[in-house]
C-alpha cells in the first residue's frame, strides 16, 4: 500500500506562505459584538512567539528549512509543545491555511527520520505500539475487560470476527484501557442494545487506529496500523457484512477519515464502508424519530468540542492547478463534515438539560490541552490547560461538560481534579444512556 | 555541552530570569529565531534573549540591568508593523510586553481607556462593543497591539474625523531606558486622571514616532467613542488620480466623514496582483470610500446631501468621477474592523508570498497626483503594482499616500528588486515634503539625508537625555 505523507521539504513553498502576520493568536470574530479569547493553549502557557500558534511553528520549520536551527532538546520541546489542535489554522487567511497541522506534524516527522524524535515519554508510547498495537501498553486481553458487565448480564457483545453484523463499533484504544474513560464505550455498548442495533466489536482484534503515531511524527508506525486496520475493514465488508463503522473517539475518526486517505488504497479499501461518529450516527436516529428519550435530567450542561471532529474535519478548497487563481492558492473552507451541531442538538434534546455555551466553541473551541502527543509527554501541563476549560465551563454556570472524546473526557477530568472543580465531564452518550431506556 | 548546561553559565540570562522567572527568558536559538523576521524587506537579525515581561516592576528591572550593562532593548508587542521595527538591529534583549494586556479601565463618562501594552485591537474591539463604544480599528491584523499602533502614529478608521490613532492618546506611563518610571499628560497630576494630555507641556510626544527608542510604554490612555448605529458608504470611481484628489478634498471639507480614502485599482483586487499585471481598459484607475456613521435617519440623509452636492460639483468640473457600486466584500473589509481577513494580509500579500513592505507617508494631499504618477513609473519599472492608498486625516489637513507592496519572501532577488523599487518611491516622496512614518532603517536614512541639522541635533540631544547609553532599538532612528 502506497502512502503520501508530506515531508517538511515537500511543504517549504508553503512555508514560505505565512506572513507572520500573527492573526492565529486569538480566536476572533467580528460580531456584533466582536469576541476574543486565546485560542493556542501552548501559547498560552509559554507565551514567545515561537510557542505561540502557527506563526510560532512556522518560524521553527523555516529555521530547520534554512539550516539556522538545529533538532536540540529545547526546540524538540516547543515542537512537541502543541496539541494539534488547529485552532491557529481556523484563524489563518494564507495559501498554507490547508496545510498548517500538516507543517507541524512534518517538523516531527523530520525529527523522528533523523532519530531524535519523539520525546523519550513518547518513545514508550509508540514501542507500546509497537509491542501492543495500542499505546497503553496493554495486553490485548485488556481490551476487553469493559466489555465483563454485558457478559454478566447475559447481554454479550458480538464478536464481529466470528458473527457477521454490519456495524463495526470501533472502541479505540482509550476507551477500551483507560480506566477514566471506560463508562464510554460501556455507555455505547448499552445504548445500542437498547436501540436493538445489530453490531459488534473486534474486542482483542482491534488494533489502534494509529492517530497517536501519527501525532507524534512516527509516520512508519502509523502506516503499519494503518494499513492493518484498512485490510481489516475491507475484510470485515467481504466476509463480515460490515457496512457501518461507528467510532467513539475523535482521534479514530479523524484518523480514519483524514490519515487513512493518504493511502492509495484508501477507496478500494474502504468501497461500501460508511465511517461515523457515534454523536453523528445518534443524531441521525434522532432526526428519524428513533431516539425513544424518555427520561429526565435536570441538568446545566455544556459542550467541549474536540478538536478532532471539529475544525481538524474542515475541508480545504485548494486552486491545484492554478485555473481560478494561481497554483496552490487557498480559495475557501467548508465546515460541512465538522461535527458541531449534531452533539449539540443530542443535547438538547434531553428533556431537562439546560444547554450552555462556552464562549469558545465550535471553530473556535479552546483545545483540552491533551492532544498531539502532549497529554503523554507534558502530563502536568495537559491538565493545567485542561483545567482552564474546566473553568471556562463553569463561567457558563453548567454543572456537567459534556463531550464527545475518550482522550477530551479523560484530559478534562484531571484538569477539573487539578482544580478541584465539582464540573462532571460526562460523554453525550452517557447522558443519553440514561434517558433512553431498555427495549423490553 | 547541553543546553540545560549552557544556559546556567550564562550571566546575563541568569539575571534575566532573576528578574521575569526561568519560565520567561529565554536563549535558546528557535525562541529567539521566532523573532528575528516580520513581512517586511528587512534583513532578519537574532536578538540574544527573550524576556517576556509581566509587570512593571520587571520592565523597570530589565531596562536598569540592561542600561547597567550597556545590552540594546528592542520593546516588541506582536512585530506586525511592517518595518523590521522590532528585529534588533544589534541583538540584545527583546522584550515581549504581550503579556502585559490588562484593559484596566473603560471610563464610559470621560471617553477613555486605559490600556497595557499587550492590549490587542480585537481584545479591546470586544470589550468596548457591548458598552456602544468604538476605536478607529486600523485595517491590520486584530492581535497586534493598541497602543504600539497608537504610539507609532498608526492608521484608523476614524483618522477623517478624529487624526491618528497618536491623536487619541490621553496620557501614558513609561518606564525610562534607565529604569525611572514617568508619566505624561493628565495622570501625571493625578495618578487616575487620564483624559488628556493637555493643557500640559507635550512631553507625551517624547514617546511617540520614537519606534521604542525612548522608552516602554507601560499605561496608555486612549479616547474612545460612542458607536453610532447607521453606517453609509459613499462610493465613487474616477479615471485620474487628479480628479480623485479634487473630489477627496472637496468632500474633506465638510468634515462629514470617519475615514475618506481611494485606492488604485491594483490595491483594490483581493489580493495585489503580483508582479505587475495591468488594468482592464474599462476599469476606472481609482475608487474610494468615505464611511459615516450617524445616529438619526435625518443626519444620515442630511450627509448623503452633502455628498451628492459634492459629486454633482465635481461633475459639473467635467472631472471623470463616477458613483459606483463599491463590491460588498471590499467593503465588509473596510468596515467590519479589525478583520482576521484584511489583518491577516490575505488581500494584500497573498499572491506575492509571504513578504509585504511600503513606501508608507504622510503627504501633503496637494502632492498626491505628481508623487503617485511617478510612483506609478518607479513601481512598473520594478514589475510591481502601483497599488497605492489615499486617506484623508482630520479634513483635508494632511493625508496619506502609501503604496502596499506585496513580494516573494522566500527569494531574495524578489525581496531586493521591491526594497529597492520602494526607496526610490520614498525618495521622490520625500523630495516632494511627504514623511514616512514607522519607517525601516532605510527610510529613516533618507530622511536625515534631508533634516535640518537644527532638527537632528534635537534630536540626538533628547534621545542622549532619555537614553545615555542608547540601549533603546538603537540604529533604528537612523542617526
Ligand atoms: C496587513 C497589515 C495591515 C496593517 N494595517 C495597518 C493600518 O491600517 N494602520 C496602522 O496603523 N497599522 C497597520 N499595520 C501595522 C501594525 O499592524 C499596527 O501598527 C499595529 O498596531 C502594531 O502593533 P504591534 O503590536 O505589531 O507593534 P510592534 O510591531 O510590536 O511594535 C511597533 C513599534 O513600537 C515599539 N513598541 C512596541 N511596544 C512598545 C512599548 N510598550 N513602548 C514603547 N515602544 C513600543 C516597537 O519597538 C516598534 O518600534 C498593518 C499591519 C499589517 C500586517
Ligand atoms: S500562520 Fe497565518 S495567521 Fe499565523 S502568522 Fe502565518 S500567515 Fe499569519
Ligand atoms: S495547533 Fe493548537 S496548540 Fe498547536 S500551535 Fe496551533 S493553536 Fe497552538
Amino acid at each position: 500500500m502506497e502512502w503520501d505523507i508530506a515531508s517538511l521539504e515537500d511543504l517549504e513553498h508553503y512555508i514560505w506562505r505565512c506572513t507572520a502576520c500573527g492573526t492565529c493568536k486569538v480566536a476572533y470574530d467580528f460580531g456584533p459584538p466582536a469576541t476574543c479569547a486565546p485560542i493556542c493553549p501552548a501559547g498560552t502557557e509559554f507565551g514567545f512567539e515561537g510557542n505561540m500558534s502557527s506563526k510560532g511553528k512556522i518560524a521553527f520549520a523555516r529555521g530547520i528549512l534554512d539550516g539556522t536551527l538545529e533538532f536540540d532538546e529545547d526546540l524538540l520541546n516547543d515542537i512537541y509543545r502543541c496539541t494539534i489542535c488547529a485552532g491557529c489554522q481556523n484563524q489563518c487567511q494564507l495559501d498554507h491555511k490547508p496545510f498548517i497541522p500538516e507543517i507541524m506534524e512534518a517538523m516531527r516527522r523530520k525529527a523522528v527520520e533523523q532519530g531524535v524524535g519523539p520525546l523519550p515519554l513518547h518513545k514508550n508510547l509508540t514501542r507500546s505500539l509497537k509491542n501492543y498495537n495500542n499505546p497503553y501498553q496493554g495486553p490485548r486481553r485488556l481490551r476487553t475487560d469493559w466489555t465483563r458487565p454485558f457478559k454478566k448480564a447475559k447481554k454479550p457483545i458480538k464478536n464481529i470476527m466470528k458473527e457477521p453484523a454490519p456495524t463495526l463499533f470501533y472502541v479505540g484504544c482509550t476507551g477500551a484501557f483507560n480506566q477514566g474513560a471506560r463508562p464510554i464505550p460501556t455507555a455505547t455498548a448499552s445504548l445500542f442494545q437498547k436501540l436493538g442495533l445489530d453490531f459488534g466489536i473486534l474486542g482483542e482484534n482491534e488494533v489502534c487506529c494509529g492517530s497517536t503515531a501519527m501525532r507524534v511524527g512516527d509516520a512508519e508506525e502509523f502506516k503499519r496500523l494503518a494499513t492493518h486496520n484498512l485490510e481489516l475493514f475491507k475484510k470485515l465488508h467481504d466476509e463480515q457484512g460490515v457496512e457501518t463503522i461507528i467510532t467513539s473517539c475523535a482521534g479514530c475518526y479523524r484518523a480514519i477519515k483524514k490519515d487513512y486517505i493518504l493511502s492509495s488504497d484508501y477507496d478500494k479499501m474502504m468501497d461500501g464502508i460508511r465511517v461515523v461518529h457515534t454523536a453523528q450516527y445518534l443524531h441521525e436516529l434522532l432526526q428519524k424519530g428513533e431516539l425513544p428519550i424518555e427520561g429526565e435530567l435536570a441538568m446545566k450542561v455544556t459542550y467541549h468540542d474536540p478538536c478532532h471532529i471539529g475544525r481538524h474535519l474542515n475541508k480545504f478548497e485548494v486552486d491545484d492547478d492554478g485555473s481560478q487563481l494561481w497554483p496552490g492558492a487557498y480559495l475557501g473552507m467548508s465546515e460541512e463534515d465538522c461535527v458541531y451541531e449534531e452533539p449539540r442538538e443530542l443535547l438538547k434534546a434531553i428533556p431537562g438539560v439546560e444547554f450552555m455555551e462556552m464562549e469558545r466553541n465550535r471553530s473556535n473551541s479552546f483545545c483540552c490541552g491533551g492532544g498531539g502527543g502532549v497529554m503523554t509527554g507534558f502530563g502536568d501541563w495537559a491538565a493545567k490547560n485542561a483545567g482552564l476549560r474546566v473553568e471556562e465551563g463553569m463561567g457558563t454556570g453548567a454543572e456537567v461538560m459534556a463531550s464527545t472524546c475518550p482522550f477530551c473526557h479523560f484530559n478534562l477530568n484531571s484538569g477539573a481534579q487539578r482544580i478541584q472543580s465539582s464540573m462532571k465531564i460526562q460523554d453525550v452518550v452517557e447522558l443519553l444512556d440514561q434517558v433512553i431506556p431498555a427495549k423490553d | 555541552m547541553d543546553t540545560a548546561t549552557a544556559k546556567k553559565i550564562d550571566p546575563v540570562l541568569e539575571e534575566l530570569q532573576g528578574i521575569v522567572g526561568e519560565k520567561n527568558a529565554s536563549g535558546a536559538k528557535h525562541i529567539r529565531y521566532a523573532y528575528s523576521y516580520d513581512l517586511s524587506f528587512v534583513e532578519p537579525k537574532l536578538p540574544d534573549y527573550v524576556v517576556m515581561v509581566q509587570n512593571v516592576e520587571q520592565v523597570q528591572e530589565v531596562l536598569r540591568f540592561a542600561n547597567r550593562e550597556k545590552i540594546p532593548v528592542v520593546p516588541y508587542t506582536a512585530g506586525t508593523n511592517i518595518g523590521g521595527l522590532c528585529i534588533p538591529e544589534r541583538g540584545g534583549i527583546l522584550m515581549d510586553l504581550k503579556q502585559m494586556n490588562k484593559i484596566i479601565d473603560i471610563d464610559v463618562a470621560d471617553g477613555v481607556a486605559v490600556i497595557e501594552p499587550g492590549v490587542s485591537h480585537a481584545q479591546l474591539a470586544a470589550a468596548l462593543t457591548p458598552l456602544g463604544l468604538r476605536f478607529g480599528w486600523p485595517v491590520g491584523p486584530p492581535s497586534a497591539s493598541v497602543s504600539s499602533c497608537a504610539i507609532s502614529h498608526g492608521i484608523g478608521g476614524l483618522n477623517a474625523r478624529y487624526g491618528l490613532q497618536s491623536q487619541e492618546i490621553t496620557s501614558m506611563e513609561v518606564v525610562l531606558p534607565t529604569g525611572e518610571l514617568v508619566r505624561v499628560g493628565s495622570c501625571a497630576i493625578q495618578k487616575n486622571a487620564w483624559h488628556s494630555t493637555l493643557p500640559l507641556p507635550k512631553l507625551d510626544g517624547l514617546f511617540k514616532g520614537w519606534l521604542g527608542s525612548s522608552g516602554v510604554v507601560t499605561k496608555m490612555g486612549v479616547n474612545v467613542h460612542p458607536a453610532p448605529p447607521l453606517l453609509k458608504i459613499f462610493t465613487v470611481s474616477c479615471d485620474t488620480v487628479q480628479d480623485m484628489y479634487s473630489y477627496m478634498f472637496n468632500l474633506s471639507n465638510y468634515e462629514i466623514c470617519d475615514d475618506i480614502t481611494a485606492v488604485s485599482w491594483w490595491l483594490s483586487q483581493v489580493p495585489i496582483p503580483y508582479p505587475y499585471k495591468e488594468k482592464p481598459d474599462d476599469a476606472a484607475e481609482w475608487n474610494s470610500y468615505a464611511t459615516t456613521f450617524s445616529w438619526t435617519e435625518a443626519e444620515r440623509d442630511a450627509r448623503a446631501e452633502i455628498w451628492d452636492k459634492v459629486v454633482a460639483e465635481e461633475k459639473a468640473k467635467g472631472t471623470s468621477i463616477q458613483v459606483t457600486h463599491y463590491p460588498e466584500e471590499a467593503l465588509k473589509g473596510r468596515t467590519q474592523l479589525p478583520s482576521q481577513v484584511v489583518g491577516s494580509t490575505k488581500n494584500y500579500c497573498k499572491q506575492g508570498g509571504a513578504g509585504i513592505s511600503w513606501p508608507g507617508t504622510f503627504t501633503p494631499a496637494k502632492k498626491w497626483a505628481p508623487v503617485y504618477t511617478r510612483w506609478k513609473d518607479i513601481l512598473i519599472g520594478h514589475n510591481l503594482s502601483p497599488s497605492v492608498r489615499m486617506s484623508m486625516y482630520r479634513g483635508v489637513h494632511y493625508g496619506m499616500l502609501r503604496a502596499m507592496i506585496p513580494f516573494n519572501k522566500q527569494s531574495k532577488e524578489e525581496t531586493e528588486n521591491a526594497r529597492q523599487a520602494i526607496v526610490e518611491c520614498l525618495r521622490v516622496d520625500l523630495d516632494e515634503g511627504g514623511i514616512p512614518y514607522k519607517p525601516p532603517v532605510d527610510f529613516a536614512k533618507e530622511i536625515n539625508l534631508r533634516a535640518d541639522p537644527g532638527y537632528l541635533m534635537l534630536l540626538k540631544r533628547v534621545k542622549e537625555m532619555l537614553d545615555p547609553n542608547d540601549i533603546m532599538n538603537p540604529g533604528k532612528l537612523g542617526i
